[in-house]
């Protein structure tokens, strides 16, 4: 599978997810960042952006291991919700592959070197270029 | 949509609806959500944790996802209601008409007697 680098590779890796971990706050303690019901919404963007290629094959990829019961969605959404502060700083697709990626290396479906090495590998045949911004540390250009 | 056709819908799809034989509380009783902020992935929304609704139907039995989202196999299946709120009583501040409602399904865990006399509410039941 074809993984471009520039849109995925901080989000396998987690290296520009600093402070991970539960959101919480003396006012409403232990509320994850998902949980927004009642909260002040700006406006609301309806464009429909569409799907990047990686996002459709990483979503594809998150439907089978979900529809064959290898990973469970309460899980996947635990994954994400366990990402803090960085839930909303991330994209939609780059928040569920983040999460995908926890849920794998618990199950020990592989290892983090495991999929170090793979990745060097991809990125190796396909020849991605070196330079790439992190959708994690980067603000978002739309 | 053809009979052969919806057959064939029914067979693919088919219902989530799982009976729920030792339910707690009846359709059309008064509960309260609990007041409680535990860590970890919890499936009530904050904002209606403390409020008090109707049961409004019986949705079924099904595993924990509070239990599942940490890999564990989520038995013993937990019975979901779907619980009808005020939206006066849920939003102090709700502009809309008092007959307002909104409903949210809930699992059982969750959720508490209220005591006093259950409001009499149009429900469906369904378990």
């Amino acid at each position: 599978m074809l993984i471009r680098r520039d849109c995925i590779e901080s989000i396998l890796f987690q290296s520009a997810i600093p402070g991970r971990g539960p959101h919480m706050t003396d006012k409403s303690p232990n509320k994850g960042p998902h949980d927004m019901g009642g909260s002040a919404a700006g406006p609301v963007d309806t464009t429909d952006h569409g799907m990047r290629f990686w996002e459709k094959q990483a979503n594809a990829l998150r439907s089978t291991l979900t529809g064959k019961k290898v990973v469970r969605l309460d899980a996947l959404r635990r994954a994400a919700e366990d990402l803090g502060d960085q839930y909303y700083k991330l994209e939609y697709f780059e928040r569920t592959t983040a999460a995908l990626r926890t849920v794998l290396l618990e199950k020990g479906l592989f290892t983090e070197a495991e999929l170090k090495a793979k990745m060097a590998e991809v990125r190796a045949r396909f020849d991605v270029p070196r330079e790439s911004r992190s959708p994690a540390s980067k603000d978002r250009d739309r | 949509m053809s009979p052969s056709r919806r057959a064939r819908a029914k067979k693919a799809l088919p219902s989530t609806y799982t009976p729920a034989p030792g339910h707690r509380f009846k359709v059309g009783e008064r509960v309260a959500i609990k007041r409680a902020f535990p860590p970890g992935h919890r499936r009530t929304p904050y904002y209606i944790r403390g409020k008090e609704g109707v049961i409004e139907r019986i949705c079924g039995a099904f595993p924990n996802p509070e239990e599942l989202a940490y890999g564990f196999d989520g038995e013993p299946a937990k019975v979901l209601y779907r619980v009808r709120f005020q939206q006066k009583h849920v939003w102090p501040d709700y502009e809309g008409p008092a007959r307002d409602i909104i409903e949210m399904e809930i699992f059982e865990h969750w959720l508490a007697p209220v005591a006093g006399r259950a409001k009499p509410a149009r429900t469906t039941q369904s378990g």
